[in-house]
């Protein structure tokens, strides 16, 4: 990395000769390395997904959220530093309660994404601080319909029908150009943020994870129906083991052959 | 060698997106003597190995109570437990005064490790160097946390944090099926039992170095010391580590930053200080 | 001398002099309640309560609004009653909606999310009572009812004060004087509600609101009813009192008109 050595990446903050806040750069390297979180927008709301990857055997299995609700009809997931994005959304929820308290009713969600982007940016202008080393999505359902937000470690943010962070985005972003969004439907839209989530832990597999879903309707943040979401995953895990077969297809027929 | 430019503060990234100031404050968790926990449907249960710097200096206490349904063992830098506890009594109180209520597990758990996040993103400031469990019940249950200075806590069915706790681990991962139809003797037992394999080789377990704490749905935290450990200690048998020392599971090495320039690859790393 | 009771217990003026606010470092804080909300009553029964308040909004003695709701739900199976100053209901109505918020966070569907009646009873209690501390009261008497987790029924009264009490019936402002005997009479101690039925509470508490009717002017004879069991909270509302009688009204003498 050219940045390396020449004293101008040390520091958050500070330009290098060519333009470049590095430290902003590396951070979002702690996001590349984040496990992938998925957003669908649709016509009746958003489907956030995430890849939790279970470090440990041992840990308590569907506990551990890492989806969490800003206000009633909103909710968050990021890729990154874990610790990064639950203090981001403390703000969020602070900011909506804000909000609530000066207007009496429900931040729009274009106005929470708006303030989240200039905070995640104010952690970029000063030397004391770190910036976010998360790329958060911020999903709601407000009176101007359903919304669906990028936050970078930048403060950029920009609106989507279908975004992918952490280290599986590439794949996630190739599958959701397929779909036509927003014109699917919110289970369509489930089922296919769970292939998606499946597809992007291919590259790595050794490891458990488990699959985090939410949905934010006109009904506010939501779990997903328990049922609905057994067939989301069931499918994903089909699909998969379809791609498994594909692959011997192509690569070991050999193999394959000794199978039957 | 390569000076590593990148570890002098919590608030700097390394090009690979590390924090290293935050992981060598995980580092010193594994200075402390091992704490280790287990929790079932009824019952939750924390042992820990007491140490004495000298021989005629008490033992430093590793398991603290914070509220009749709730308690913490540490493993670290023990001053930093002064001010993390503190603030978890100040928490249970807090929830019984504004809502008459013990203050539930998760929510000690997430207030831990927000307020330790807030260490690891402004200058001037250090991340704590300890790490927890949390155990207690509250209307969902019993609950066991792993408190990091990384600003996580995450809930396990069994952990283990301090010096050498990789052998507790690998003991509960083989054994944890059976904690879930056992009793609080039997939990307790498996709670020894892991705490054993992390003694170095000329160390046994002792009423003056093991401490117990049994929280459960309708008992309230009971911390256990001394002569009370005695009939524990005896249920136990052995109170030496059973395994033999070539098979001694080392604790993974400090990744330290003197090795090479820190661009291998991150994803070991942020691992750690991510949830997943 | 002025002796009405905006002036008692303030030194008097022709002893002090006038109190001058602009004479700087006073600030005077709210002394009456401005638009009102009249009783609230509720009772218990076996497996839940029933709770009342009608649906006006008087501005002094001009009823002002007819459509007024002053029940709230909070969470699955509490509900708030609260009379007093509207402005001030308004704002405890947004506190405890943002309570639930607050209290789901992180937890959402699990038995902490739900707070129990008597969580919400003590959290009203903590804010009423800080703020009177605060002497800057929010100015309102607020009932607490609802069933929790384990099927108990609750029910509790938080005033202005931050005085706080639990009881098998409890009614607020006029009804305290006129509704809270008759209540008494249906369950006479602590532990008889167990033997009344929702139907037998229903009818006590309708029968109460008629004779508030009757007796406070600041009533309406159109109010919300609302019954909690471990079901959950059933509320019905603009109950019209029924076959009311105002031919007593012509005998009545002595009133200057």
């Amino acid at each position: 990395m050219a940045s390396i050595g020449t004293g101008y990446d040390l520091s958050n903050s500070v330009f290098s000769p060519d333009g470049r806040n590095f430290q902003v750069e590396y951070a979002a390297k702690a996001v590349e390395n984040g496990s992938t979180a998925v957003g669908i927008k649709c016509n009746d709301g958003v489907v956030l997904a995430v890849e939790k990857i279970q470090q440990s055997k041992l840990m308590k299995p569907n506990a551990n959220r890492r989806i969490q609700a800003i206000g009633k009809h909103c909710a968050c997931t990021y890729a990154g530093i874990v610790a990064d994005g639950r203090h981001l959304v403390s703000h969020a929820r602070a900011e909506a309660k804000q909000w609530i308290d000066l207007y009496k009713s429900p931040v729009p969600v274009p106005s929470l994404a708006d303030r989240l982007g200039s905070y995640v940016q104010a952690h970029t202008l000063y030397n004391s601080v770190r910036p976010f080393g998360i790329s958060a999505l911020v999903a709601g359902f407000d009176e101007t319909g359903p919304h669906l937000y990028m936050i970078e470690p930048s403060g950029a943010y920009w609106g989507y029908r279908g975004a992918a962070a952490g280290r599986g985005r590439q794949t996630a972003r190739v599958q959701l150009e397929k779909l036509s969004l927003p014109d699917i439907s919110l289970e369509d839209a489930v089922k296919a943020a769970a292939r998606i989530i499946y597809l992007a832990h291919e590259e790595s597999k050794e490891k458990d994870f488990e699959l985090e879903m939410i949905w934010v309707t006109k009904d506010g943040q939501q779990q997903i129906p328990s049922d609905l979401l057994a067939e989301a995953e069931r499918l994903a895990q089909d699909d998969e083991d379809d791609d498994d077969e594909d692959d011997n297809d192509d690569q070991q027929e050999d193999a394959e052959m000794k199978d039957d | 060698m390569f000076r590593n430019s990148y570890d002098n503060d919590p608030i700097t990234y390394a090009p690979t997106g590390r924090l290293f100031q935050v992981e060598y404050a995980l580092e010193a968790i594994k200075q402390g003597s091992a704490a280790v926990g287990l929790v079932n449907s009824k019952y939750a249960v924390l042992v820990a190995l007491k140490r004495n710097t000298e021989d005629l200096g008490s033992y430093q206490k590793k398991i603290l109570r914070i509220d009749d349904h709730m308690g913490i063992a540490i493993a670290g830098l023990t001053p930093d437990a002064r001010v993390l506890s503190s603030f978890l009594r100040q928490q249970a109180m807090a929830s019984k005064m504004r809502y008459g209520r013990p203050l539930p597990v998760i929510k000690a758990a997430n207030a831990l490790a927000d307020k330790a996040q807030g260490k690891t993103q402004y200058y001037g400031r250090r991340p704590y160097g300890l790490g927890l469990l949390i155990i207690g019940v509250d209307q969902t249950g019993p609950h066991l946390f792993e408190f990091q200075p990384s600003g996580n806590s995450l809930e396990y069915l069994a952990a283990a944090i301090g010096a050498r706790s990789q052998a507790a681990r690998t003991y509960f991962e083989r054994t944890n099926s059976e904690f879930a139809d056992a009793s609080v003797e039997e939990l307790v037992i498996h709670g020894l039992t892991g705490l054993r394999e992390t003694l170095p080789q000329d160390k046994e377990l002792n009423i003056s170095n093991t401490s117990i704490a049994i929280v459960g749905i309708d008992k309230d935290f009971e911390l256990l010391d001394n002569e009370a450990v005695a009939p524990w200690l005896e249920r136990l048998g052995d109170t030496r580590r059973t395994r033999a020392p070539a098979d001694e599971p080392a604790d993974e090495p400090p990744e330290g930053p003197a090795d090479g320039p820190a661009d291998e690859p991150a994803a070991e790393a942020t691992e750690s200080m991510d949830t997943s | 001398m002025e002796l009405g009771p905006h002036n008692w217990g303030r030194p008097r003026d022709d002893v002090y002099g006038s109190y001058n606010a602009a004479a700087g470092g006073c600030k005077m804080n709210t002394q009456s309640p401005i638009m009102t909300g009249t009783s609230v009553i509720a009772t218990k029964f076996k497996g839940g309560i029933v709770m009342a308040a009608d649906n006006l909004a008087s501005y002094g003695s001009l009823a002002r609004f007819r459509d007024q709701e002053r029940i709230v739900k909070v969470g699955e199976r509490t509900v708030v009653g609260i009379s007093g100053d509207i402005s001030d209901l308004q704002y405890v109505e947004r506190l405890l909606d943002q309570l639930v918020v607050d209290t789901s966070y992180d937890c959402e569907g699990t038995e902490i999310a739900n707070l129990e009646p008597a969580n919400v009873y003590e959290h009203l209690a903590y804010v009423l009572y800080g703020r009177r501390n605060k002497m800057n009261p929010l100015w309102v008497a607020c009932v607490v009812g609802g069933v929790d987790s384990k099927g108990e029924c609750f029910l509790g009264q938080v005033d202005l004060l931050g005085v706080k009490y639990k009881s098998p019936s409890i009614a607020t402002g006029f009804g305290a004087h006129m509704a809270v005997p008759l209540l008494r009479r249906l369950i006479p101690d602590e532990d008889r509600f167990e033997e009344i039925d929702e139907k037998s509470a229903v009818d006590a508490i309708d029968e109460c609101m008629k004779v508030l009717v009757y007796r406070d002017a600041r009533a309406l004879d159109k109010y919300t009813r609302v019954v909690v069991t471990s079901e959950g909270v059933k509320i019905t509302k603009g109950v019209q009192c029924e076959k009311m009688n105002w031919e007593f009204a012509e005998t009545i003498k002595g009133y200057g008109y």
